[in-house]
């Protein structure tokens, strides 16, 4: 059980991260290379390649290399339903909290650039 | 923005905490007007509709979202408490005039406000049944929204910005 919840606040950190959840996102829908994943991100290869082992590293996905194109997918079975249930809540609560406190904070810079 | 969260793997309670650049009284804005709730509730291509807004104990709190492959996410709620420029809690367990109701996502949200420097501290904790209700809810075939719920995570995974 100790380890179970090593693992899931491991899988927390992973996703509290927005490109790391954007990358998650992508790969619902299929396996992708690593290219193919990194092109819609303004990131230095390197710090999107940094992204990619933390996701690997908790478990949320895996890769494998053939010839020099490096594939990653998702790993179904990294949790149990009632933890993925759980994760997927706190990720949606976290986008949404991030966009929340862009959209005021925007707000509140309207408001002084109109005194 | 200062982001801060506490992973609490061992309780179904998910506390979110961030430290907003901006006044209370700003916050409590785009919260209670329904005009600005929809920008933020959830990020875009998904659309927010609130269906009812009714900012007072037992009052109806609905928002139903759309997403760009014709997902759907159907949220009828009910608020609990409304503390102005300090506190809201809702819950997806009633709808208005605290009507029962079975939802597909049993929850209680507690949203707190507080300032912190020239900033707002800003804390939504998530409260969710305990791990038997929701294996009883899974029996029940509560998973059928779960699959909603994962469709709506794909494009709550979009980068917002």
């Amino acid at each position: 059980m100790a380890n179970q919840t090593a693992h899931l606040s491991e899988v927390f950190y992973a996703l509290a991260d927005p490109t790391r959840r954007a990358i998650v996102g992508v790969l619902g829908r299929g396996p992708a290379s690593v290219s193919t994943l990194a092109a819609p991100f303004a990131m230095a290869l390197p710090s999107f390649m940094k992204h990619l082992s933390v996701l690997e590293r908790s478990g949320v996905i895996r890769s494998s290399k053939v010839g020099r194109i490096r594939t990653c997918e998702l790993k179904p079975k990294s949790l149990s339903r009632a933890e993925q249930w759980i994760v997927e809540q706190r990720a949606i609560w976290e986008t949404r909290t991030d966009g929340m406190s862009a959209f005021v904070e925007k707000l509140h810079r309207k408001d002084l650039s109109n005194d | 923005m200062t982001r801060e969260t506490l992973a609490n793997p061992d309780q179904q309670d998910l506390v979110i905490s961030r430290l907003v650049r901006a006044p209370r009284a700003t916050l409590w804005k785009a919260w209670t007007d329904p005009d600005l709730l929809k920008e933020w509730w959830c990020p875009k291509p998904w659309t927010t509709e609130v269906r009812a807004f009714d900012l007072r104990p037992g009052g109806a709190f609905y928002t139903f979202m759309r997403g760009p492959d014709g997902g759907t996410s159907d949220n009828p709620g009910c608020f609990l408490e409304v503390v102005p420029q300090a506190r809201i809690v809702f819950t997806s367990l009633l709808i208005g005039g605290w009507r029962p109701a079975t939802p597909w996502l049993a929850f209680t949200a507690v949203i707190a406000m507080a300032d912190e420097g020239a900033g707002t501290r800003y804390v939504a904790t998530v409260m969710h049944p305990d791990k038997a209700t929701r294996d009883r809810h899974d029996e029940m075939g509560f998973f059928e929204g779960w699959n909603t719920c994962i469709d709506q995570l794909e494009a709550f995974a979009q980068p917002s910005r």
